[in-house]
């Protein structure tokens, strides 16, 4: 059986003008993809992980046909998505943005049946087809079916493009950040349908996630794609061995009396272990520190230290084994993209 | 297997919706024409009577003139606007990947997407004035505006190729600012649809001459000016339109493939 999706050395490069006067303008060239691939079989969820400008959307878009790669090629359902682009539609779900790409003042309904006709539905089949997905995506019972789509919350946004890229039940889905910025039900129940597609239906799916936590729940196989390069690829639990012999170190502390970017530099300064920074709900800082074994007493020793001298006091502190969370900050903190581009919602 | 007939039945659907959900856009479509003539009229009675005007121009029924004159022009622009905006509002809304990942071609999504709007807006136009043209002109002038809309609709197939072209134009270039604001005016202005083309200056008059619009509205001038116009007078127009019909068309459909792997290289989607 051939697989669901097939990249192979995929290159992209962008142009852009830099103005450099009132009729000057410098050529710049971006290579957004060098070489990138990869593969997912039916009833597998993929995942894409990576920091912003790393690639993912790119690749989603050549994947879905939406944009031409320079060298190396893609095959998605067998077909290739240069020369048989019709062929490659047919057989794909997509999601791009989920907070928008649908018309304000149309019904939740009549965007998605709109959705359908271009997809070739029609009748009968396309009506219960849209009460089947507004039912399966909890929108019927949200009250949100016959809503216009500007009243509608992000979660609800969410779950009608999820319905638009299962329109068709497609063997596969390409997902661009399906839950980003989603109430935690909301992203939970996106995760659950996902997870419950790839298993119980067979599809293939490949979604690209700024989230750690849902990279761990739900993906069979992660690839951690980076400046256009995929770093690491495999299994979560692969990827955690590439950090074998380090220690998690989470921290809850008071309020800090600066601001959050602040205390990033002053622990970049200072501590010599990998920080990441985060305030939770109640405005507690939130510290996490990986450290080679052996090292977690002089990490903890610098960022106590560092601490007591802004005043912030230290309520609580646990060892743990690395997260997939780790496995990024330390692979792309090799390469040089830093913390400051990960997601600090997780 | 998805055809243009589903492009054009999709497109179609959300355009009724569109205008189901927006009632006020239907009640100002039908004021407008009206307002229009008003306005003209108000700014030309300070230049003179409307008879003069009347005289001038060689028309029996002055005010009927203006008012099918308005049709055409209101109905010229929205064809030109339904599809020159239809990639960068589907743009600004994030749906055109969405609307591109249709298993069709992508000229025939463009194409099939503008036709509804390009028949409904001059349709709801023509409905809009037909009480004002049964009251001045009778049954007759239901019929003559009734030839009116028949001429507009056959004079706006060339349209939509020519409409392609700029939008796709647009797409490439980027462009953000909506150039089909500053050309539909120009389109107007070239046309004839309110002063003779001959009284422009030559360049405008070739530009004139290489548009769709001007036949239409040559020949929905003969229709609307005389009650049976001469049927050779009619056929230049509608030969002319025929022809540009093909030309147009073949050129958009020749280079919207061709615009389509540069945007898709370009990475503008």
């Amino acid at each position: 059986m051939t697989k669901a999706i097939e990249v192979e050395r995929l290159v992209k490069r962008y142009t852009s003008f830099l103005r450099r006067g009132l009729f000057r303008h410098e050529k710049i060239v971006v290579e957004a993809l060098k070489g990138v691939s990869f593969d997912v079989d039916y009833g597998e969820v993929f995942g894409l992980l990576g920091p912003n400008g790393a690639g993912k959307t790119t690749t989603v878009k050549i994947l879905s046909t939406l944009l031409i790669p320079d060298e190396g090629e893609a095959r998605v359902a067998g077909f290739d998505v240069v020369e048989s682009p019709s062929m490659v539609r047919k057989h794909i779900g997509v999601t791009l943005t989920v907070e928008k790409g649908f018309f304000w003042k149309l019904t939740g309904r009549e965007n998605l049946s709109y959705f359908g006709m271009l997809r070739g539905l029609k009748g009968l089949q396309l009506r219960r087809r849209v009460d089947e997905l507004m039912k399966m995506l909890g929108l019927d019972s949200l009250g949100a079916s016959d809503k216009f789509y500007e009243e509608y919350s992000l979660g609800m946004r969410a779950r009608l493009s999820l319905a638009r890229a299962l329109l068709t039940d497609p063997p596969v889905l390409i997902l661009d950040e399906p839950t980003l910025g989603l109430d935690p039900s909301s992203a939970r129940y996106i995760r659950k349908l996902l997870l419950r597609f790839a298993r119980e239906d067979g599809k293939a799916i490949l979604l690209t996630t700024h989230n750690m936590f849902e990279a761990e729940v739900i993906c069979d196989r992660v690839a951690i794609i980076d400046k256009g390069r995929i770093i690491a690829i495999g299994t979560v639990q692969e990827l955690k061995k590439t950090v074998a012999g380090r220690a998690v170190i989470n921290i809850t502390a008071s309020s800090p009396p600066i601001e959050l970017k602040l205390l990033e530099a002053k622990f970049m300064e200072t501590v010599t272990g990998e920080v990441s920074l985060r305030l939770d709900d109640q405005g507690k800082l939130r510290i996490r520190v990986v450290s080679k074994i052996g090292e977690e007493e002089l990490h903890l020793s610098e960022v106590v230290k560092l601490l007591s001298s802004l005043g912030v006091r230290v309520n609580r502190v646990e060892l743990e084994e690395p997260s997939l969370e780790d496995v990024f900050v330390a692979l792309t903190r090799r390469r040089g993209s830093g913390v400051d581009q990960l997601d600090r919602r997780i | 297997m998805t055809s243009w007939i589903d492009v054009f039945r999709a497109q179609l659907f959300a355009s009724v919706c569109w205008y189901r959900n927006n009632k006020w856009m239907i009640f100002s479509s039908f004021v407008w024409p009206y307002l229009m003539v008003g306005f003209l009229v108000g700014l030309g009675s300070l230049s003179g009577s409307i008879e003069n005007y009347a005289e001038r121009i060689g028309v029996s029924n002055p005010l009927f003139f203006l008012l099918s004159s308005t049709v055409i022009a209101m109905s010229s622009l929205l064809i030109v606007f339904s599809v020159t905006r239809f990639a960068l509002e589907n743009r600004w809304l994030g749906t055109l990947p969405y609307i591109l990942l249709s298993p069709v071609r992508t000229t025939v999504i463009f194409i099939a997407s503008g036709l509804p709007d390009a028949i409904i807006t001059p349709t709801i136009t023509v409905a809009s004035i037909a009480p004002a043209a049964l009251y001045l002109e009778g049954l007759a002038g239901g019929l003559k505006i009734l030839a009116v809309l028949a001429i507009v609709l056959f004079g706006m197939m060339p349209l939509v190729g020519f409409s392609v072209l700029v939008g796709s134009a647009l797409l490439f270039l980027k462009e953000e600012s909506n150039i089909a604001d500053v050309i539909a005016p120009l389109v107007l202005l070239v046309s004839g649809i309110y002063y003779p083309l001959g009284i422009l200056p030559e360049v405008l008059q070739l530009i004139g001459l290489a548009l769709p619009t001007t036949y239409v509205v040559e020949a929905a001038k003969l229709i609307s000016a005389y009650l049976t116009p001469e049927t050779h007078l009619l056929l230049t127009p509608v030969y002319v339109l025929t022809a540009l019909t093909f030309g147009y068309n073949l050129v958009a459909s020749l280079v919207i493939d061709k615009a389509e792997r540069a945007v898709k290289r370009k990475g503008v989607l």
